[in-house]
């Protein structure tokens, strides 16, 4: 009996001692979860976002990066790229798709849908929707189809639109795409949200009134405004998989307010809980105090071009002049208040080409000899920039230096929707002007190809807006297409190709932007994609 | 006893006359009499005064920025350093270990230096690197000129307009009235943002007639076009009651052409109305000047107007308030000084008012 007694007492203290073992255990654990971990957190519920503009809401016809920020979340591509800040969001990872097992060279593409998906109506998503979606980019005009058209029959049947685009063919749930070339950027293309899928049968026009069924984690609520706002609801048919997740905010509720000093107070005012308003750079310290100011450094970069086939950019002398007169420093910190880097390069400091080029040292005496010996000292320029605040400010400014080294200058504002479809007129003739690049995915091809090689100059809405064509980077252009990887030797081709750019100067690079991001002092998990900008599945509340 | 002489009547006349111990009457025409009204009308006079100082100082601009500011109105200074200061400096910005942004040391515009830095930047630098006074007085001269203008082709249009649909009646004045309509349908600054805009980026090229879109002409059409109806209906109206008026029947009886009656018997009668409408619309005109080059459809950048200069300091506005201040003063000053002296001036010129009071 004694003895039943002390087991029973042992065995109670033990029971107490792992009890107690556990408590510590469990308390400990706690005390060390990071600041974010949902213990210390509140449910997100509805995360309120201001935002300066949208332009579409249809995935045929969106290219701006606010536009894409909220698109990415509601229509999901084949392959993906990762929901993490840094470099290793550059990483594309299957989507709705696998990996595609890459052939013949780099010209046969196939990829397999995962298993069970279905649109936010609840039809199931279907490889033929593949084809559907890119011949809806052909006949809707989108911006994109020129990433698309090396897909064998894309350029017959842009030219038609009629028929079948033969190098795409689908069978259950594989797709199989055939290039006529390989490219070694077109895995990151086939991310681009222009090739998000829709279902066949979608109207075949702009439709951010009524958008078509999502296939990512959220849908567009109903009756958006691209104008106005519209809010992204849970779409009750996404299954989260290990690269797209399900996002924290029940709801995002996006409205658009153009003016930056109405949008920073709603967020101080609690009204939201985000904006990406351009906030004036001596509000910065006044804003950063009322809330969390971050930083995102995003791949763009800020250029004059300068028109090869019209005087006076037409010597390489005046442009290279022109190169030694621009002040880039004053540049940035009388436009930007310093947010931003200064650049003579093409290519955003984020690619691992980038080669950092000081070709052109600031030298006003030296630019204004170059100019003399060009012959052309009082040339009568028309220096093109858009109505926004920056562009303004940077062509007048640019313009200035333009003077100081004899030219004549003019300067010329458009309104943001006809600007680049009117210097990307060659009937225009524009001779000099301001314009960015941000990128459309991560690759040089994004920048060199689209913006310099002489090969893809168009009579409209042509992209290359220095006109510049040079037989020799042509070639090295056309010549790093087929690669299908950045490897350092490729990456050593391309810088090589930058220089030899630059030596001709058809631009005028002078910077690299930060982008302020405003966030209300109660969020946290703030993470920064680094080619969508602000990743809101993921925020969450202090 | 003799009634005092406050209002001009016959009978002041003669006690005037008394006054002057038996001097005789001498007639005098109403342009005299409108100038003694308006001479002892101290405020209208200290008016014109506060606006011919700033019509004068705006018109010295360009010896003030060349031996003065020792610049030009477009001329950046980004990197210059005035009494020890940069002229535009940025923040210098950390992160904590949060990650979020911390202002180590605030950036911004360099202030007014008021005349210790020799006459450079007296009242700062804009977010350029510009000088703030060379740009205010430059900026003057060009709302200055379009105001002026604009009214002087507003009121000359708008008299000619209002004599042929007045004198002619009939279809003539149907058609100018009608036109007159359609104008004014329009809210007037709406029209002027629309006309503004669409010119301002291509200019005028038609009728054989080229304008480029940088060039002074643009706004100042655009506003004296808008404003035609606002002076032509009550001049019309004016030269519609005087129409009726015997002497005019008598000229059109005695064969006078239709060209002599409305410019030898009509216009006269109706030149001080004019000349009251032309002052108090240069002031208007200069408000809507500063706010379509606000909008950026009136004075192209960099070419600075009082409008253009707000707009270039708005988003300063809480570092550097004189931007703004600036300019916004003298509009004010301008504006209020054009519409004292206009009010005096109707004031002296309007003989129908002291009719009516006689009566």
């Amino acid at each position: 009996m004694r003895s039943r007694q002390g087991l029973i007492r042992l065995l109670s203290v033990l029971a107490l001692m792992a009890g107690l073992a556990l408590m510590t255990a469990a308390y400990a654990v706690s005390a060390n979860r990071p600041q974010s971990s949902v213990a210390h957190t509140k449910s997100v519920g509805t995360f309120r976002a201001v935002i300066d503009t949208i332009d579409y809401l249809d995935t045929s016809q969106a290219y701006t990066a606010q536009s894409l920020w909220a698109l990415w979340t509601v229509y999901e591509t084949l392959v993906t790229y990762r929901h993490v800040a840094g470099a290793a969001g550059y990483q594309v990872v299957p989507g709705l798709a696998s990996l595609p097992k890459i052939s013949r060279g780099g010209k046969v593409y196939t990829l397999t849908l995962r298993k069970g998906l279905k649109y936010s109506n609840g039809k199931p998503i279907r490889a033929a929707d593949f084809k559907c979606t890119m011949k809806r980019d052909f006949l809707t005009a989108s911006p994109g189809v020129g990433f698309y058209d090396t897909i064998v029959g894309a350029k017959k049947f842009e030219t038609s639109l009629k028929g079948d685009i033969g190098g795409i063919k689908t069978k259950g749930r594989t797709i199989k795409i055939t290039l006529t070339s390989p490219r070694g950027d077109f895995l990151t293309i086939l991310a681009e949200p222009f090739a998000a899928l829709v279902p066949c049968g979608t109207a075949n026009q702009d439709l951010s009134a009524n958008p078509p069924p999502a296939s990512g984690p959220y849908k567009i609520g109903p009756n958006p405004d691209k104008n106005r706002g519209f809010s992204l609801v849970r779409n009750k048919y996404f299954k989260p998989t290990k690269y797209i997740p399900r996002g924290t905010p029940n709801r995002v509720d996006v409205t658009i307010v153009g003016d930056a000093d109405a949008a920073v107070q709603r967020v101080i005012s609690g009204q939201a809980d985000y904006t990406n308003a351009a906030i004036p750079p001596e509000r910065i310290g006044t804003v950063s105090n009322r809330g969390q100011l971050r930083l995102r450094k995003s791949a763009n970069t800020y250029y004059f071009w300068m028109n090869t086939r019209v005087y006076p950019f037409n010597k390489l002398k005046v442009r290279q002049a022109v190169n030694m007169a621009i002040d880039r420093s004053a540049l940035v910190k009388a436009v930007w208040g310093g947010l931003g880097v200064t650049t003579e390069n093409i290519l955003p400091p984020t690619y691992p080409s980038y080669r950092k080029l000081t070709l052109y040292k600031r030298n006003v005496a030296k630019a204004r000899q170059l100019i003399n010996q060009a012959g052309a000292k009082g040339a009568d320029v028309t220096v093109w920039g858009r109505q926004v605040s920056d562009s303004q400010q940077s062509t007048t400014l640019y313009a200035s230096y333009l003077s100081a080294i004899g030219l004549k200058t003019t300067l010329k504002f458009l309104p943001r929707s006809t600007y680049y479809t009117t210097i990307g007129n060659s009937d225009t003739k524009a001779q000099t002007g301001w314009a960015r690049w941000l990128e459309d995915y991560p690759h040089p091809l994004d920048w060199f190809d689209v913006l310099l090689n002489g090969r893809n100059i168009v009579h409209e809405n042509n992209n290359n807006f220095a006109y510049y064509s040079n037989a020799k980077t042509n070639r090295l252009i056309d010549g790093l297409k087929k690669p299908p990887a950045l490897t350092p030797a490729v990456n050593k081709r391309w810088a090589n190709v930058e220089k030899l750019i630059m030596q001709q100067a058809p631009w005028a690079p002078w910077s690299n932007r930060t982008f302020p991001e405003f966030f209300s002092k109660n969020m946290g998990c703030i993470s920064i994609q680094r080619l969508y900008g602000i990743d809101f599945m993921k925020v969450c509340r202090k | 006893m003799a009634e005092p002489a406050t209002d001009f009547t016959l009978d002041t006349a003669q006690v005037l006359a008394e006054e002057e111990h038996g001097a005789s009457i001498v007639g005098r025409s109403p342009w005299y009499l409108a100038w003694r009204r308006l001479r002892r009308n101290y405020i209208a006079f200290i008016a014109l005064f506060v606006f011919v100082v700033i019509a004068v100082a705006c018109s010295l601009a360009p010896i003030y920025a060349h031996h003065i500011a020792h610049t030009a109105p477009n001329a950046t200074h980004t990197e210059d350093i005035v009494n020890g200061k940069q002229v535009l400096s940025a923040p210098v910005i950390g992160t904590d270990a949060q990650g979020n942004v911390v202002v180590e040391k605030a950036g911004g515009v360099l202030g007014p230096t008021w005349w210790h830095a020799h006459g450079r930047f007296v009242l700062g630098a804009d977010g350029l690197g510009r000088d703030v006074a060379v740009r205010l007085l430059y900026g003057g001269l060009n709302s200055l000129k379009i105001g002026i203008g604009s009214a002087l082709i507003c009121v000359m249009v708008a008299v000619l307009l209002a004599l042929l649909a007045g004198f002619y009646g009939g279809w003539v004045d149907w058609i100018i009235t009608r036109s007159f309509d359609l104008i004014w349908a329009f809210p007037v600054l709406l029209l002027a943002i629309a006309l503004g805009s669409a010119l301002s980026i291509n200019g005028f090229h038609h009728f054989g007639i080229s304008i480029s879109p940088h060039s002074l002409w643009i706004p100042t059409l655009v506003i004296s076009y808008v404003y035609v109806p606002y002076v032509g209906r009550p001049l019309r109206g004016q030269i519609l009651s005087l129409r009726e008026k015997e002497f005019i029947e008598a000229a059109i009886g005695q064969g006078a052409s239709p060209l002599r009656i409305m410019f030898s018997d009509l216009l006269p009668n109706v030149a001080s109305t004019a000349l009251v409408f032309f002052t108090l619309i240069i002031a208007n005109n200069i408000l809507t000047e500063a706010g379509l080059s606000f909008l950026g459809a009136g004075v192209q950048p960099p070419n600075p107007s009082w409008g253009t200069v707000i707009q270039e300091g708005q988003e300063r506005i809480i570092s550097a308030p004189w931007l703004t201040l600036a300019p916004g003063i003298a509009i004010v000053l301008t504006v209020l000084s054009l519409n004292i002296f206009g009010d005096g001036l109707r004031d002296a010129l309007d003989p129908r008012a002291k009719v009516r009071v006689e009566h």
